[in-house]
């Protein structure tokens, strides 16, 4: 056995499970070619489980990586051909995950086209600095509803929306509340300066330290949601890109985890990589689609953590479900932020029946129909 | 297998830790690719006690720094022995010494705490394992620092200067998911997810650990407990849960399982009164049967 070989297989492995989603770094591909020396080769199940040690980083991942190991390292320990089938593995062997963008039927395709027109223009201008003045020309635009915008104001609503998203994480992230007490004592900075008094004259004290806030954000993608999605997507992507601690989900029918999918330098990809993943199922199911989320990230949350929902509050499923998972939202999050588009209607009341039982439990409700109503927000994205 | 993953079982079993391959192979790469293991899994199956097996296994030190929201770099590190300070700046009062006397006096050696991090770090001889207790329970601000700390195993003391690791620290970090974890510090490290034990492990355990069972209760016992995780808990019990029982039901002189014992007993397993109400619900309607298989 060559090491270089090793090397390349590892190397190639690594691509595979890159290919399946799994961040895997070169210094990790590394350790894995050491690895190798640490264990025994021919035992297929201490090979697999020393790989994942080394690769994986979540139990998450474990499912993917088990598929992507089966489908590349085919070889039989104990038919003795375990290192040739190592290192001959196909290299085209790409499990299933990776192909499951490509199992979205036709129609389906057909409709996320539709829905995500416009959407691209946007593209991948965001290298634009941060201060762009000229918002104020733009009032007009500013309370127009979203579902009005002729196609050709689309781009300049886009640029606006980035704009503001901008504006709110830098306020976010720069807020300091005002301390009510003076501080704890700093001894070592104390000491210092009373070395030659020989006694404790002055107090140095340093400020508390405040943790900072962070942001979920569980954003509907349902049919009904369709005039808006595109411009609170845009919003969304912005937000995360320009403020670290955000995690960022999409529901209608089931949840989804878009963090990663919207991270990186251009829109247009993100949007692409979201189509892939979209649920076009028509209902929304936000009670079971919150319980999921409490199930499986409630480690996302805490007293520090503020949730922001986006969602017209049509549901289809049981309101005591819906008021059951906000509840428990409620008790984890430091505030719990509903934005719902169809509030821009003076004539809309939250009637129904999943929007009734959510009401009660939840900190702020605002509209989200309009760039003003976005920019609006950053006065309650605080904690208390 | 390799021989050496084997004899780390075998060690970790010996040092009274029921053990399966997954974990002794992480352990044994731990140790051979000198990189830090983070440990998940539910509460209760037995992260900690890795560190611990692993220093009793190599007989060396084990230092444990256990994280707490707040936790700053000062209660990790090092910190300067103040009241000390004071008092000697104090006693020093009347003697002529000069400013920059004075200032190396209290900024030595004999001034400092040394801090889990720190002791870790200028350990000499052979190296300690260093136990990074509940990572997930410390903001994302310490995280970063230890970061720092794990990629550097040095230290840099303004007053004193750099101290470097001569033998480096086996580092464990264990976390409960409270909070997701930095991807940095994720790929800093080996991963190793520990689940709830499989039935013939969880026998092996209770009986390792709670001598005076049998085997027929222990089979009843992780029958029971296999089945009560499938019920949706709040706090589903772990391997803690199932020996504190274990070790109940043997101070009570119980041989096999009962309706009215486990009644009994089930403050040892579950401990959230929703959770009590639902498994008395399940009881109700299945029966001991629902949990433990009927003999015979």
């Amino acid at each position: 056995m060559k090491p270089r070989d090793l090397t390349t297989a590892m190397l190639r492995f690594g691509q595979v499970l890159r290919a399946a989603g799994l961040g895997v770094t070169v210094s990790e591909v590394m350790d894995a070619v050491r690895a190798l020396e640490a264990v025994d080769l021919m035992d297929r199940d201490e090979l697999r489980r020393a790989l994942r040690t080394v690769l994986a980083t979540r139990v998450e991942e474990f499912p993917a990586f088990d598929r992507c190991f089966e489908a590349f390292w085919k070889f039989q320990a104990d038919e003795g051909q375990g290192l040739d089938g190592l290192v001959t593995a196909a290299p085209g062997a790409v499990p299933e995950a990776e192909e499951l963008p490509g199992a979205v039927s036709a129609t389906q395709e057909k409709q996320a086209k539709v829905a995500l027109e416009g959407w691209e223009e946007e593209g991948s201008d965001d290298s634009e600095p941060l201060e762009v003045p000229g918002m104020s020309d733009r009032e007009a635009l500013m309370d127009q509803d979203f579902s009005t915008f002729p196609a050709e104001d689309l781009d300049e609503v886009a640029r606006l929306t980035v704009l503001i998203a901008r504006r709110l994480a830098r306020r976010v992230s720069r807020r300091k509340r005002p301390t009510r007490r003076a501080g704890v004592i700093d001894f070592r900075r104390t000491v210092r300066a009373n070395m030659m008094k020989a006694e404790i004259i002055e107090l140095r004290r340093r400020e508390r330290r405040r943790k900072k806030v962070r942001l979920v954000l569980l954003c509907d993608v349902s049919g009904s949601m369709d005039l808006y999605t595109r411009f609170l997507l845009q919003f969304l992507y912005a937000l995360q890109n320009v403020f670290g601690r955000v995690e960022t989900f999409t529901f209608a029918t089931r949840l989804t985890r878009v963090t990663e999918l919207l991270k990186g330098p251009s829109y247009r990809t993100a949007l692409r990589r979201l189509t892939d993943v979209r649920d076009f199922s028509g209902g929304t199911r936000i009670g079971e689609c919150l319980q999921e989320f409490n199930r499986s990230w409630r480690r996302l949350v805490d007293r520090h953590t503020i949730v922001l929902l986006l969602s017209d509050g049509w549901d289809t499923g049981e309101p005591e479900v819906l008021a059951n998972e906000m509840l428990t939202l409620k008790r984890l999050a430091g505030r719990v932020i509903w934005l719902n588009p169809l509030l821009g209607n003076p004539s809309y009341e939250p009637l129904t029946r999943g929007m009734a039982a959510a009401l009660p439990l939840v900190d702020h409700f605002a509209a989200a129909h309009n760039l003003a109503s976005l920019r609006d927000l950053a006065s309650h994205l605080t904690l208390r | 297998m390799r021989a050496e993953i084997r004899k780390i079982q075998e060690m970790m079993e010996g040092a009274d830790y029921v053990t399966d391959a997954a974990i002794a192979t992480s352990v044994h790469l731990a140790m051979t690719l000198k990189k830090p293991l983070l440990i998940e899994g539910n509460a209760g199956v037995g992260k900690t006690e890795v560190a611990k097996v692993m220093a009793r296994m190599l007989a060396t030190n084990l230092i444990r720094l256990q994280c707490y929201e707040g936790l700053d770099a000062a209660q990790a590190l090092y910190e300067w022995n103040y009241p000390k300070q004071l008092l000697h700046i104090k006693l020093e009062e009347s003697t002529d010494h000069s400013l920059e006397q004075k200032e190396a006096a209290i900024f030595s050696e004999p001034f400092l705490i040394r801090r889990p991090l720190l002791q870790a770090i200028s350990q000499d001889g052979q190296s300690p394992v260093l136990l990074i207790d509940e990572i997930d329970r410390c903001d994302q601000e310490f995280e970063a620092f230890l970061l720092e700390s794990l990629a550097e195993f040095q230290v840099t003391i303004p007053e004193i200067g750099t101290i470097k690791a001569t033998t480096p620290p086996y580092v464990i970090l264990t976390s409960n998911r409270s909070r997701e974890l930095s991807d940095a510090l994720r790929r800093r490290c080996l991963y190793i997810w520990i689940d709830f034990p499989t039935f013939e492990k969880e026998v092996r355990i209770v009986m390792r650990k709670v001598p005076g069972v049998n085997e027929r209760l222990a089979g009843q016992i992780s029958h029971f407990m296999e089945n009560l995780r499938t019920i949706r808990l709040a706090k589903v019990p772990g391997v803690a849960e199932t020996l504190d029982w274990a070790q109940a039901l043997w101070s009570l002189h119980a041989d096999h399982l009962d309706e009215e014992l486990v009644l009994e007993t089930l403050g040892c397993v579950l401990k959230d009164a929703d959770d009590v109400k639902r498994f008395k619900r399940e009881l109700a309607t299945g029966g001991l049967k629902r949990f433990v298989p009927v003999e015979g």
